[in-house]
């Protein structure tokens, strides 16, 4: 059976380009241009994906709602951001509410193609009992690249997708240093460099909620970030 | 010239009320001038009245017994000692005799009151000065006053003459004369002294006394000095002796030209007339020649002595004060007393201190006259015909006394109000300069800072000033709404795109995967390289926001400079091979409260610009300076220099001065970043030609942290 991608986005032409991508992929595609519409359809069925717009229609922060109502319905089902606002405030709240992922519109249709695959497999890894995952392992870390799924001290440490990718990328070679750039094309995303701060700001605090004096992630001034065990 | 100048001119206007002062004070010494010039003239008017008809003492003439004014003015005016035996003295004896007899024409012509003394001065008439000293009787004239005019001289012929110059002085006469005597000869002395044979040059004194006697006086010198006088007796059988007469005291001096006598007589003892001859002799015994105001035969007097009673000097003394200088003249001018306390202070008060001599500059007139004068006239008793002539003078002591007081005093308050109004005008020309400096400052740095305007000083003022500030406040709050406006313009300028590029990209990442044909993959594309350029150019459009966003969100921590720049430097030398990057670090740590990943981002801004504008192959600089406890990061490179105009826009947003030919897409942002990241550490960017060609951008951080 098809896997069903809801796409909420109220830009009909936006709209219809991302419907025909994710069919030719060869998912199921429904579209709403607004939050009544999509919830009405989602009260009645789930889908197995969700991309929504924050702005829709008459309300400009509609998506974040969409987003609340949608993560109360369910835990699991994977939700993505795909918004023209760019703001560090939209993306934090964003993931705030259990999206996950922000992602702007300037991101190709492969890229989000190539995301939306990448949940997809997370969440078949997840529902897999006990699969013979790929896990890499540093120290106290433990990164299940097939669950996208990483471990502190066998606690799960909640990552979006773009920063399981960052600390994935960074963990794979402890000590070499990843550019900003390498960051990007590993996370696949087009993003700049502050927001790449920002995001590895917003990983340091991830696992540092869990372990205080975590300082694994350190800056190369000038050209990136390492992992250091 | 500034508003404090203008202030402080007004307030040097109100020096016109010193000035107005001043013109009052002038005004004040005219009125108190008049003032007591009419009060000097009623003095001397009563004083002249009370003189009235009092010949006596005027002239020395006895009153007219029925006269009714003697005894009025007598009781009236009788000075307590003074004044009391004179008026009385004269009238017991006949006051008819010495009148009829030495002027019975004009006595009959004129009324019985007319007075002899005041017939036109004779060729014999002596009239003695009003002494203000007693000349030393010692034959020398330099104690006497120096008046060429108050001589009469008397000659006989070429070789005989004499010059006398008489004076009065206290109740007595006093007598100087200069005889011109080529041979001059002593008395014998000695034995008798009317033997003819001792006589040698004699000097005959003519006295009328005051009963109508005459009485004839010689003096005869038998060597320079003191000379006694004789007065011829008549003795009992017509025979003469000569005894010495002790009242009158003498002193001979010879002289280059003959020889000098010096005489006192006391007044009681002279009437009305007197005279001297001179009986020169070539030798002791000769025949003299005799000439002078005496007959030469009988010794009769020819000439009247014109001389006030001494009472007349007691009279007057009754009315001085200290200032005041009273003198009474003949209808012809000739002083006859005097009483003179000109010169006495005027006891009001001490000499008046330097600031009123100050002040006094102010108001005196140069070459104005500090006396007053008054003068009446005395008439006899039926007040038919002038005898005499009062003249009062007075110092400006009290008046210009009294003027001083009032001008220091006005003056004083004046000034020191101009100097109030003054220092207060200063003080609110200088408070109101502070208040418009601060406004200055304020809509100065208002426009500057990215219209970023919080808060305008003055708009609590209530006055003129509040209102400016309150218009300004105004003004730049909505100028602030606007440059908010532009500022956030491009921000969603950006945003507003996106969706229509989304459009664009999306559709062409779905016509990539359809089926087209070579030539249209072509323009597809080019259809894409113009949406990435798009999409580059709305990216740096939002890129202020975000770094704005970044630094909002920052945290500071303490950190060390040093390692942060030398890596940064190894990471740029591996990004621009094209460029030589040379790195001056202070050896020591260098630690800064900020935010490390704003100051490489700084950084790469700074290092950014500077490959762009430097040749390929040159050397960039990066140096970190820490002086005075502050952290200086400066960039050098040889790029071309800044051009003049863009001074102080470099860092401002959305400015730039790039070559042509540049198909990256810009927009100002970096530079302006850098000057943002200064900022947020508590400094400022700036930038410089160098001397030897170049550019340097220096960035100054805020206060470094002591270890």
């Amino acid at each position: 059976m098809k896997r069903l991608v809801a796409i909420v986005e109220d830009e009909a032409a936006i709209r219809d380009n991302y419907a025909a991508a994710f069919m030719r992929e060869g998912y199921a595609v429904r579209c709403y241009a607004n939050r009544v519409q999509a919830m009405q359809a989602f009260a009645a069925r789930l889908p197995d994906l969700a991309v929504i717009d924050i702005s829709l229609e008459e309300e400009p922060e509609g998506g974040f709602e969409l987003c609340r109502q949608l993560r109360a319905l369910s835990a699991e089902l994977p939700i993505i951001f795909l918004t023209a606002r760019d703001s560090e405030l939209d993306a934090v709240s964003g993931l705030r509410l259990g999206a996950d992922d922000f992602l702007t519109k300037d991101l190709s249709l492969p890229h989000l193609l190539a995301r939306v695959n990448a949940l997809f497999r997370r969440v078949d890894a997840l529902r897999k009992p006990d699969a013979a995952a790929e896990v890499i392992r540093r120290g106290p870390l433990s990164l299940d690249a097939e669950r996208m799924q990483a471990q502190w001290d066998g606690q799960v440490v909640l990552l979006s997708l773009t920063e399981f990718w960052i600390v994935h990328a960074l963990a794979r070679h402890p000590g070499h240093v990843r550019s900003r750039q390498q960051l990007m094309d590993a996370a696949n995303v087009v993003l700049d460099d502050n927001t790449i701060t920002s995001h590895v700001k917003r990983i340091r605090r991830k696992f540092q909620s869990i372990e205080p004096n975590f300082d694994a992630v350190q800056t190369v001034y000038g050209m990136g970030y390492r992992w250091v065990e | 010239m500034s508003l404090r100048l203008k202030l402080l001119a007004l307030g040097l206007a109100t020096l016109v009320l010193p000035w107005a002062g001043c013109r009052y004070a002038r005004e004040m010494e005219s009125a108190l001038r008049e003032g007591e010039l009419n009060s000097l003239q009623a003095v001397s008017q009563t004083i002249a009245a009370s003189l009235q008809g009092r010949t006596d003492l005027l002239y020395r003439e006895a009153l007219p017994a029925d006269s009714p004014a003697a005894g009025l003015t007598a009781a009236a005016t009788s000075p307590p000692g003074a004044a009391a035996a004179p008026p009385a003295a004269p009238a017991p004896t006949g006051p008819a005799t010495p009148a009829a007899t030495t002027s019975a024409a004009a006595a009959a012509s004129v009324a019985a009151s007319a007075v002899s003394a005041l017939e036109p001065l004779g060729p014999y008439d002596l009239a003695p000065l009003a002494l203000t000293a007693a000349p030393l009787i010692d034959g020398y004239s330099d104690d006497w006053p120096r008046d060429p005019a108050a001589w009469k001289t008397f000659s006989k012929d070429e070789q005989h003459s004499f010059r006398i110059l008489t004076g009065v002085y206290e109740r007595m006469l006093y007598v100087l004369l200069e005889v011109h005597d080529e041979h001059p000869v002593y008395d014998a002395g000695g034995r008798n002294p009317l033997d003819p044979a001792s006589y040698g040059d004699r000097v005959w004194l003519g006295i009328e006394d005051p009963r109508g006697g005459e009485q004839q006086v010689f003096l005869a010198s038998t060597g320079p000095g003191s000379v006694s006088a004789r007065r011829i007796e008549p003795g009992e059988y017509g025979e003469q002796s000569a005894p010495l007469e002790p009242r009158i005291r003498g002193a001979w001096q010879p002289t280059p030209e003959g020889y000098r006598l010096e005489i006192r007589v006391p007044l009681s003892m002279v009437g009305n007339r007197f005279g001297v001859l001179v009986d020169d002799r070539d030798a002791r015994g000769a025949t003299p020649v005799s000439y002078g105001t005496l007959r030469s035969d009988d010794l009769r007097t020819l000439g009247r002595l014109i001389v006030a009673a001494p009472e007349l000097d007691t009279y007057l003394a009754q009315f001085m004060q200290p200032g005041l200088k009273i003198a009474v003249l003949t209808p012809a001018g000739q002083v006859l007393a005097r009483a003179d306390a000109l010169t006495q202070g005027s006891g009001l008060g001490r000499e008046t201190p330097g600031l009123a001599r100050l002040y006094r500059r102010f108001v005196d007139r140069p070459g104005e006259r500090q006396l007053i004068e008054a003068d009446a006239q005395i008439y006899d008793r039926d007040h038919l015909q002038v005898i005499g002539r009062l003249e009062a003078t007075q110092t400006a002591d009290r008046w210009i006394r009294l003027r001083d007081h009032a001008l220091t005093r006005m003056l004083n308050f004046t000034l020191s109000t101009t100097l109030v109004a003054v220092i207060l005008m200063f003080a609110f020309a200088a408070w109101l300069a502070v208040r418009l400096a601060r406004l200055r400052r304020a809509s100065e740095s208002a426009l500057t800072r990215s219209g970023l305007v919080t808060s305008f000083p003055e708009t609590e003022a209530r006055d003129e000033l509040g209102d400016v500030a309150r218009s300004f406040a105004t003004l730049l709050g909505r100028l602030n709404e606007y440059t908010s406006y532009l500022r956030t313009l491009a921000g969603r300028l950006a945003h507003e795109i996106r969706t229509p590029l989304t459009i664009v990209r999306s559709s062409l990442d779905n016509l990539e995967a359809e089926q087209v044909s070579e030539s249209a993959r072509t323009y597809l594309a080019r259809a894409r390289q113009g949406s990435e350029r798009l999409n580059a150019i709305l990216r740096a459009m939002g890129a202020a926001t975000r770094v704005e966003e970044a630094i909002g969100s920052a945290e500071r921590v303490d950190f060390d400079l040093v390692p942060l720049l030398n890596s940064a430097v190894a990471a740029y030398r591996s990004a621009f091979p094209g460029r030589t990057f040379s790195a001056q670090l202070p050896a020591g740590p260098v630690t800064l409260h900020g935010a490390p990943d704003l100051i490489v981002q700084m950084l790469d801004k700074l290092i950014d610009n500077a490959v762009d504008f430097s040749p390929a192959g040159s050397t960039i600089t990066v140096r970190l300076l820490a002086p005075a406890q502050r952290a200086v990061i400066e960039v050098d490179n040889s790029g071309p220099p800044l051009p003049a105009h863009i001074e102080g826009r470099l860092f401002e947003s959305l400015w730039q001065s790039r070559p042509d030919g540049d198909s990256r897409p810009h927009f100002g942002l970096g530079l302006y970043i850098v000057r943002l990241i200064a900022e947020f550490h508590g400094g400022e960017a700036a930038a410089q030609n160098l001397e030897g060609g170049g550019v340097r951008v220096s960035v100054r951080l805020g206060a470094l942290i002591a270890r």
